[in-house]
């Protein structure tokens, strides 16, 4: 394949995970699974936690808006893949041009997209509440890289066995639950204990949270640029994770 | 290019390597090949083979040994080749159910890169052969089983491929479906299109295909026109008839003129025959003589199961459900004994 080729190959790939990422965000967004793991549990559980506590609006947001993103670009994976696995519609992108890497950035996308539209709506209530954007740049950078971060982490929760949605979602829930304690979502990163922190650099959580407080005028823990170079690399790692796992998953037939 | 699916050899082994469970050879050794333009039938059983065959033929999984290549592509390492030249429908529609039928064709057809006004036409076009043109902006989630397939076999052709890979196209359908899609079969097989069609029915292989291939637990038994197999299942053909109001064992069905074997199918006693016409009317008058009522009189063709012990001169290895269970037409089992 010469060049000329090579780039119109990579076009074509881009153009069809576009294409994949478009029918996804059509058909799944308004799927009662992706409504209730995405968008209501985050919601009231945020709710749970902020209500009665002594603090202005405009401090929680914030947290809020790094949470929406977290549980938002996270549900698409686990939702869409395995239902289509179930009614056998990935077969049908399977054996269509289009590689496996582009199917799955194409899931990705559609995550990036439900993630960043989602977490607009408190955002915006949170600026009609007085919460400030004291830096836009790294606010809308924080926001593009967490739902990336985060929709490849759907995408790999997706390799979990089973075509039952529910099957897929409960254990990968009970993965994403643990990580809003550790990564400086509800306690601050300076109050955790050295050991808690080193398990907060674990979380692509701690960074996303980190990155939209600075950027709202909170108080940052780590510097932006690491954070964003942190969110960079969890959401290669986590797709090509996946990748590897579907790959896996292909050659023995699931 | 003579050639449209060339196969060599393929083999393909589950949990392979996998610790505490046992390796399932589901194709073993398989070699054949589709002529550009022909429409192969590749029958078997279920369990057969045929599906994971067709899976490993359109890039869905990679085969444990040998090769297969597509219009000169090999599906391992020209995977994308093989695909750009594929149509598939698999026996379960795999449409996208809360898309109506216009915007399932036109996804697929911007997944395949055809151009907008080219996939407009073909959509159109393609939803009328189906009589699916009044229904294009209906979700296709209510959809009946066969419009589903129809559609799906739509989707399968948006991007006019040189390969169509069918996998029990009309099993299970209402009327209409099956004659809309074996008119359409006709149809692309007059324009060229080489079709694999995998089935259980002989009768649908018979009537459609060029050639026909016979897959029994994955081995390939026979690869041969209908006609020179129909041929081979001459002797195979049997008369099935149940008796009400008298012993049939006494009635000496076993001695009747063209019978060379007789069994019993709980009720229902099974004559061989080669020549179904003539055992017919002797039935018939061994009733009447014996004061016998016939309940039910049926010919039957030969079930594959039959098919494959004739052709390898083989008896397949035991799997404990299907071997008493089947359809009741195989080899003897429980309730099938030779007369006299």
């Amino acid at each position: 394949m010469n060049d000329t080729q090579g780039w119109r190959r990579l076009r074509h790939e881009a153009v069809r995970a576009w294409i994949i990422a478009e029918k996804d965000i059509r058909i799944y967004y308004a799927k009662p699974p992706v409504i209730m793991w995405g968008i209501a549990l985050p919601f009231f559980m945020f709710l749970s936690w902020s209500v009665g506590r002594n603090r202005p609006a405009g401090a929680l947001i914030p947290g809020l808006v790094a949470i929406t993103v977290f549980f938002t670009a996270s549900s698409i994976g686990p939702v869409v893949i395995p239902w289509e696995k179930r009614v056998r519609t990935f077969e049908r992108l399977l054996t269509a041009p289009v590689s496996l890497p582009a199917i799955l950035l194409g899931k990705t996308l559609a995550g990036v997209v439900f993630g960043l539209a989602v977490a607009l709506v408190p955002l915006l209530a949170g600026l009609a509440l007085g919460a400030q954007v004291s830096d836009p740049a790294s606010l809308i950078a924080g926001l593009v890289l967490s739902s990336g971060a985060f929709a490849s982490l759907g995408v790999l929760f997706s390799t979990l066995p089973g075509q039952n949605v529910g099957s897929v979602m409960m254990p990968a829930t009970l993965i994403r639950w643990p990580l809003l304690f550790i990564s400086g979502v509800f306690v601050p990163l300076a109050a955790l204990a050295w050991w808690g922190r080193v398990l907060a650099y674990l979380s692509p959580l701690t960074y996303a949270n980190d990155i939209i407080q600075r950027a709202m005028g909170g108080e940052g823990y780590l510097g932006s640029a690491l954070d964003a170079a942190a969110l960079l690399v969890f959401w290669v790692v986590f797709l090509l994770a996946g990748l590897r796992l579907h790959e896996l998953g292909r050659q023995q037939g699931s | 290019m003579s050639d449209a699916i060339e196969v060599e050899g393929l083999a393909k082994t589950y949990n392979e390597g996998r610790r505490g469970v046992a390796p399932v050879k589901a194709v073993d050794g398989v070699s054949f090949t589709v002529r550009c333009g022909e429409t192969f039938g590749f029958l078997g059983p279920n369990g057969a083979g045929k599906t994971t065959t067709i899976n490993i033929l359109t890039t869905l999984l990679p085969p444990s040994g040998g090769t297969a290549r597509v219009m000169g592509h090999d599906v391992v390492t020209d995977a994308y080749g093989v695909r750009e030249e594929i149509g598939i429908v698999p026996e379960i529609s795999n449409i996208y159910e809360e898309y109506a039928a216009w915007d399932n064709l036109m996804f697929t057809g911007r997944l395949y890169g055809v151009p907008r006004r080219e996939r407009e036409r073909q959509a159109e076009d393609l939803l009328r052969a189906f009589s699916l043109w009044e229904k294009r902006d209906v979700l296709s989630v209510g959809f009946s089983k066969g419009m589903k397939r129809r559609l799906c076999l739509a989707m399968g052709l948006m991007h006019r491929p040189h390969v169509l890979f069918l996998d029990e196209p009309t099993s299970g359908l209402d009327v209409q479906s099956v004659l809309v899609i074996r008119d359409m079969i006709r149809r692309l097989r007059a324009e060229g299109v080489t079709i694999f069609l995998t089935t259980h029915n002989i009768e649908e292989a018979s009537q459609s295909c060029d050639r026909v291939a016979i897959i029994s637990y994955g081995h390939l038994a026979a690869v041969d026109s209908p006609e020179n197999l129909k041929a081979t299942f001459a002797g195979m053909q049997s008369v099935e008839v149940a008796f009400t109001g008298g012993d049939a064992g006494a009635a000496g069905l076993e001695t009747l003129p063209g019978v060379h074997e007789v069994r019993r199918n709980g009720d229902k006693w099974r004559l061989y025959t080669d020549v179904p016409g003539q055992v017919i009317p002797a039935v018939v008058d061994c009733a009447r003589s014996c004061h016998l009522t016939i309940a039910s009189l049926n010919t039957l063709g030969p079930s594959l199961e039959e098919v494959f012990v004739k052709l390898t001169g083989i008896t397949p290895p035991a799997r404990p459900a299907e071997a008493m269970e089947g359809n009741g037409r195989g080899r003897p089992g429980a309730g099938q004994r030779r007369l006299g």
